[in-house]
């Protein structure tokens, strides 16, 4: 008994993972289209392939009976897969589906709200058990703010013709850094000044980046190369650039802003020189981590693709000129934006904290 | 002259300015690391085991990552050894959610990229998917663990004669502080990395059904999400190391 009161706490969150799992396996009924549980399937081997590459793959045909939930009926499908599921998918027993069409049904992807919503409520449920109530709620209301101005701007992206793409995104760039610090910091002297600092930098990393490409005429980027394209790829890349890079410098400009103020409520310092070097200090410190934080998810992204380029016989040549192009792009630029945000953030903190103790005096 | 070269020098130019010795560790770290990870799928393209390479690859990024993005010594130890045990836990996660989720290959809206190409390739997806996942969260993990610690260190120098208990109330708060702006970085990375996909998912009007079980899409939200997870495992167990070596290390100082 005294291990369950201890542990109550892990309990609760294990409950609401079950429950959670348990409810959207049973959300059918809210589908639109027809979702089905696959209850039986077999499959055969009907092809050993080689490719003119050498790779060997085995593809199975499959047949599925699947139980429509929200449907009254229970169909039989056939798939076919490959052992490497580049595209193809092998289904399981248990398996949920969305399905689509009239008289024939296909299937159109599986159903993944359960996994997602699981690991959303246990991020959320181990938000809650660390930080409590209050602070969980302010970061969540913050990250929903954020989601909300971004589907916005996308929705006037796309709406409005001839839209001036960048101008949307540093808008929508301006506004999220404002909603973030404002939540975070309130409204104080460091948030603008963390504000004012995220935005510069920002901008600066934009300017050394769209002068280098003009100086050089894009020679060896291929903003062609982008995947899921459906307007003009250089802004698309610069306004992609912009909100990656965001978060990483205000991160920075939060702490070294942070960290200045606090010496100047302690009076250690006085002369513009000791804020402008403790800033760098701290700055320093911190860099090289937030450089790796957006080279790994930028890198990974890429991955899918240079293993399938790699496999169809392309040389690592080809395969970085093609295909992890935009990738290291953006995480050069993203880094020269959060190294060159330290010695802005400590320029601008130290000329303000200066200038105010000139004023007073 | 490359524009990309020309940008790589740009960071270099400035690591050295703004970091002088560490800058240059920072550059030469990345460096290593790009490196690491072209280890990485080649390992995997050759199929040897990708958790092995994986969990390898992973300590070595955390490794270099680490010890040269930070000065102090003690800071780092600490900092990689919470990274690992985050990251393994993670590690676990992941091929949980890749094995009911089945986020692994490409899809119809990758289909103009994949023309002319062979796709019975023989190398296993669902595993590239995991990889994916794991390789896109140690950054995060990495950066909330040094963050915290070196706050953590730095509270201990200034009082050093506090309770572990009110040590531990410490990393409560600077926790919170931290997990906010990490969350925040971790966050506009990913929407960063996305922008053409979500634009594509809204201009081609895709059902609400397809915006909650896609595969690319729930892909790309899976793997922040487990970042999220991570920074939030990292300042949990990188502050219970912290306390844990104060509680030794005042015991020691007693005798």
């Amino acid at each position: 008994m005294i291990f369950f009161q201890k542990t109550k706490k892990y309990w609760f969150v294990l409950g609401a993972l079950v429950l959670t799992w348990v409810l959207l396996r049973h959300d059918a009924i809210i589908y639109q289209q027809p979702v089905g549980q696959v209850v039986h399937e077999t499959a055969r081997l009907t092809q050993k392939t080689t490719d003119e590459h050498g790779n060997t793959d085995k593809i199975y045909s499959q047949r599925l009976t699947i139980k429509l939930l929200n449907r009254n009926k229970t169909v039989t499908l056939s798939n076919q897969y490959a052992d490497s599921q580049t595209v193809t998918h092998r289904y399981h027993v248990g398996d949920q589906l969305l399905l689509d069409g009239t008289g024939k049904l296909r299937i159109l992807s599986l159903k993944r709200d359960a996994t997602i919503g699981v690991l959303l409520v246990l991020l959320v449920s181990l938000l809650l058990l660390y930080v409590k109530w209050r602070a969980t709620s302010w970061l969540l209301s913050s990250l929903i703010i954020n989601i909300i101005l971004f589907v916005l701007a996308l929705v006037i992206d796309i709406n409005v013709k001839n839209a001036n793409v960048l101008l949307i995104f540093v808008i929508l760039a301006v506004l999220v850094a404002f909603s973030s610090l404002a939540l975070v910091l309130g409204r104080t002297l460091q948030m603008v000044v963390t504000l004012a600092s995220t935005l510069l930098a920002t901008l600066l990393a934009m300017i050394l980046m769209l002068v280098s490409l003009k100086v050089t005429a894009n020679e060896g980027v291929h903003f062609e190369t982008m995947s899921y394209v459906t307007q003009v790829p250089t802004t698309l890349f610069i306004a992609q650039t912009i909100i990656g890079v965001l978060g990483a410098v205000m991160d920075e400009s939060a702490d070294i802003v942070a960290a200045l103020f606090g010496m100047r409520r302690e009076k250690i310092a006085h002369h513009f020189k000791d804020y402008w070097h403790a800033g760098m200090n701290v700055g320093r410190d911190i860099m090289g981590t937030l450089v790796n934080v957006l080279f790994m998810i930028f890198i990974a992204e890429t991955m899918p693709m240079v293993f399938l380029m790699l496999r169809n016989g392309n040389n690592w040549p080809y395969i970085l000129d093609q295909i992890m192009n935009l990738g290291i792009l953006q995480t050069v630029v993203s880094g020269i934006g959060i190294v060159i945000a330290v010695p802005v953030t400590s320029a601008l903190v130290a000329l303000i904290v200066k200038h105010q103790q000139v004023v007073k005096s | 002259m490359n524009a990309i070269g020309l940008l790589v020098l740009i960071l270099f130019i400035l690591m050295i300015f703004v970091g002088g010795n560490q800058g240059l560790k920072v550059f030469f770290g990345l460096l290593i690391n790009f490196i690491v990870i072209f280890i990485l799928m080649i390992l995997i393209n050759w199929q040897f085991n990708p958790y092995v390479v994986t969990a390898v690859v992973s300590i070595v990024i955390l490794a270099i990552a680490i010890y040269l993005g930070s000065d102090n010594q003690a800071v780092a130890n600490t900092a990689f050894q919470t990274s690992l045990i985050v990251v393994a836990i993670l590690m676990v996660i992941a091929v949980v959610a890749q094995h009911f989720g089945q986020f692994q290959g490409f899809s119809t809206e990758n289909s103009e990229e994949l023309e002319g190409l062979s796709l019975n390739v023989g190398l296993s997806f669902s595993h590239v998917a995991m990889v994916v996942m794991v390789i896109s969260l140690l950054g995060a993990v990495a950066e909330a663990a040094m963050a915290i610690i070196a706050d953590l260190n730095e509270v201990i120098d200034r009082t050093p004669d506090m309770t572990s208990n009110s040590l531990y109330a410490h990393s409560r708060i600077i926790g919170g502080q931290i997990l906010g702006t990490a969350i925040n970085t971790l966050f506009f990375g990913v929407l960063g990395a996305n922008l053409p996909l979500l634009i594509w998912f809204i201009r081609l009007k895709y059902s609400l059904a397809m915006f909650v079980n896609a595969k690319v899409l729930m892909m790309e939200v899976v793997t922040m999400l487990l970042g999220m997870l991570g920074i939030l495992l990292s300042i949990w167990v990188a502050s219970w190391l912290v306390v844990r070596q104060f509680v030794k290390h005042k015991k020691v100082g007693i005798k």
